[in-house]
């Protein structure tokens, strides 16, 4: 059984459901697919609630593994596509056959003018393999090694597969907004980036740098992470934040157990800061409830009163394990692992608070400039786009 | 920039860079060819393998190349016979390629017995000698401490361990010692020493192991029989001869070497001290090449990436407090409390200047004096 496919068959998900506004999702898209399979040569086609990609030339496997990555997309398959004509489909199927073992057809005529049932064309498929493979090809259509699939579509052609490799499912990137994601080099903010750019969220981060207590690799470690992000996401606008200045105004100014409330404090003022000036309709954040001190419930309050917009926590119910399995999904956990401190870790209090309270934070702040702090750390951010 | 990360790597030399250019360009032919281009390539490679074995003080040796010190390494110690349950003895301040390997032969139920070092990084003779006994099959203790140049006597430990160990074999890691110091191979009983190119001007990519006369090495990669079977894989002509013209001109230059190190480590030793929370961790008798001291205040990355700003490439001895495995070399040293995550390492190349050390204090000064500001 050696093929050569000659064309690679999408099937879109849930944007079926959306009804009037099924044209803005499907150009949006249509608009991420071609994003992503930027600079390969190749055509695409669309027909009946799918999608074709031809004439792909030798990037069969690189087209497959980007197209995985789209959200949106349901499921793809490696196809051999020709004409919907009997003989030629039979041929094919011959073409595609197993040498031996027990398999079944399954017919799609989605085109309702051809003059026979799916059922009975099925068959007859299933009546010429069985002629050619001197009985070494049984058919069973319950307990099957192969399950040879063709659908006839009503542009004259039918496509003949086995395979259905899952999509990435979701929404299509964009078609929910902006988010601003604080990312860390943990394991966390990655997936927490993922799960709403699976929910149609186009992901900008934002990363807190305190050179020299972190170093370049930290850094670089993060730009990896937002490259596996833009895998899914086409790209990711990533904000490098010197928050050293800030750390050494808390840890000089502040009590010691409160260092981290107050710096989370200001991660979400100069990420909401960011976010408004790159149109983000939320910020989200990698917290998991109850994982460290600066997520209980009465650190998140204090947290997230510094800040009026939405703070989208899509792991907020995951246990660890959980979070690490999406991060092995997404290829984002030997990045996240790296031996490399992140900013949180440096002037790490001892003792921190783990039930704050707004009013002690407030005053704990008081002898600090948080605007002239904030407005610096913002004048010399650094902003780079980050592609995989 | 200042570039005081040489026992890392150093730059190659133009000399070692025109030998590899030769034959990556004009002599690139195999050195297994039966034509005579691919024999003339063969005879270069001999005619390196016997200058770095006198080198090495082993004219009589053999000597296997490698692609690497690791690769080296791991030769030495999954290339020879060890009899079942037997012992195996590594200082316990060993590069990562000779722990690691002993840490799989651990695995592989062998008995893994590390032998303690002072806080200079050497080997203390008299507990090594504890250590040794007649179910010991393998020894290896690096000749000059990669983390803080500290010059064990190899020869001496090699004595040691063939009178209490016969059936012992004596290895040891001379990555940091070969072309930088005196390496005399012939007049101690030592079996196995291994190699690298690039820590003394040539390319990366070669190493190479010593091997005695009377030691049978098995391979552990098979294939083509190059290097008499212990080594299969085509040889990397240009890094050899590279690795030959590098060595070569590292023993041409070794005595002068040797003296303008000496000073410009006196003089940072000064410098150092006038810190008192730095603490030396190099011996005085160490190798002039590497000069390793720890901050009792701040983190040794810390202070690594704050000299980076100011155009001075260092060393760390633990690279991050969060990282277990680099924490293995301090304690090793004895380090207390926040001397254990404080530990840089300078080490220079026959290249480095006076000039250069003392743009460095500088530097070193007005770092230090600001990083220490934030110190809680």
């Amino acid at each position: 059984m050696s093929v050569e496919y000659n064309c690679i068959l999408i099937r879109f998900g849930e944007i079926f459901l959306k009804g009037h506004n099924k044209k803005y999702f499907e150009d949006l898209l249509i608009n991420n697919i071609k994003n992503a399979l930027k600079p390969l040569d190749y055509v695409f086609n669309r027909s009946q609630g799918r999608y074709y990609i031809e004439e792909f030339g030798l990037n069969a496997g690189e087209i497959v593994s980007r197209l995985t990555k789209v959200f949106g997309i349901h499921s793809v398959s490696n196809a051999l596509k020709v004409k919907t004509d009997p003989e030629t489909v039979f041929d094919a199927a011959r073409k595609m056959a197993p040498s031996e073992g027990k398999f079944r057809v399954t017919v799609k005529r989605a085109d309702k003018r051809l003059p026979f049932t799916s059922a009975e064309m099925a068959a007859k498929i299933g009546g010429e393999l069985l002629k050619a493979s001197g009985a070494r090809l049984k058919v069973d259509l319950f307990d099957y090694d192969f399950d040879l699939n063709v659908d006839m579509r009503d542009n004259g052609y039918s496509y003949l597969f086995y395979d259905k490799i899952p999509g990435a499912g979701g929404l299509p990137v964009g078609c929910s907004g902006n988010g601003m994601l604080l990312l860390s080099g943990g394991i966390d903010s990655p997936v927490a980036g993922w799960l709403m750019a699976k929910r149609g969220v186009r992901v900008n981060a934002v990363h807190f740098h305190s050179f020299p207590y972190t170093s370049e690799l930290a850094l670089q470690k993060v730009k990896d992470l937002a490259a596996k992000l833009a895998k899914y996401t086409g790209g990711v606008k990533l904000f490098i934040v010197p928050f050293t200045d800030i750390q050494y105004a808390i840890h000089e100014k502040c009590p010691e157990s409160f260092m981290i409330t107050i710096m989370r404090r200001f991660m979400m003022r100069i990420a909401e800061k960011l976010a408004k000036h790159s149109d983000c309709g939320a910020i989200i954040t990698g917290e998991s409830l109850g994982q460290v001190a600066s997520q209980t419930m009465q650190s998140m309050n204090v947290t997230n009163s510094v800040v009026s917009m939405p703070v989208f926590r899509p792991l907020i119910g995951f246990d660890k394990e959980e979070i690490i399995a999406i991060s092995k999904k997404i290829d984002a956990f030997d990045i996240s692992i790296r031996p490399y401190e992140d900013c949180c870790t440096v002037f790490l209090p001892k003792n921190p608070v783990i039930r704050p309270k707004i009013s002690e934070a407030i005053e704990y702040e008081y002898p600090l400039d948080v605007d002239a702090l904030i407005d610096a750390a913002i004048k010399n951010t650094v902003t780079e786009y980050i592609t995989e | 920039m200042i570039y005081f990360d040489n026992a890392a790597t150093t730059r190659v030399t133009k000399e070692a860079a025109e030998t590899a250019l030769k034959y990556f360009t004009d002599l690139y032919y195999n050195p297994s060819a039966m034509y005579h281009e691919g024999l003339k390539v063969k005879n270069d490679i001999e005619s390196v393998r016997k200058s770095i074995l006198s080198a090495i003080g082993a004219p009589d040796g053999k000597l296997y190349f490698t692609s690497s010190g690791t690769e080296a390494d791991n030769l030495a110690f999954f290339g020879t016979k060890k009899k079942k349950n037997s012992r195996v003895i590594i200082s316990n301040a060993e590069h990562a390629a000779v722990y690691q390997s002993a840490m799989n032969l651990k695995n592989a139920g062998y008995g893994v017995s590390l032998a303690p070092v002072d806080g200079s990084g050497r080997v203390d003779e008299d507990k090594f000698r504890e250590l040794l006994s007649d179910d010991v099959s393998f020894v290896s203790v690096i000749h000059v401490s990669n983390e803080t140049g500290a010059i064990n006597d190899i020869a001496a430990l090699a004595r040691l361990t063939k009178q209490a160990s016969p059936r012992a074999l004596f290895h040891s890691d001379g990555v940091q010692a070969g072309g930088k110091i005196r390496v005399d191979l012939a007049n101690a009983p030592i079996d196995l020493y291994s190699l690298s190119a690039h820590k003394i001007g040539a390319p990366k990519g070669t190493g190479a192991l010593y091997c005695s006369k009377c030691v049978n090495l098995n391979p552990i990669l098979y294939g083509g029989g190059q290097e008499e079977g212990v080594r299969s894989s085509t040889e990397n002509t240009a890094g050899i001869m590279a690795f030959g013209q590098a060595m070569s001109d590292c023993c041409k230059y070794m005595a002068e070497t040797r003296e303008k190190l000496k000073n410009i480590i006196k003089y940072l030793r000064k410098a150092l001290g006038e810190y008192d929370d730095i603490a030396i961790l190099s011996p005085e008798d160490g190798s002039p090449y590497i000069l390793s001291f720890a901050s009792g205040s701040v983190r040794g990355e810390v202070i690594e990436h704050a000299l980076e700003r100011e155009g001075v490439l260092v060393g760390t001895g633990s690279a991050c407090s969060s990282n277990k495995t680099t924490r293995r070399i301090p304690e090793a040293l004895k380090l207390k409390g926040k001397y254990a995550e404080g530990v840089l390492r300078l080490s220079f190349s026959r290249f480095t200047t006076a000039e250069e050390a003392v743009i460095f204090a500088e530097k070193f000064e007005k770092v230090y004096k600001e990083l220490k500001k934030h110190v809680g």
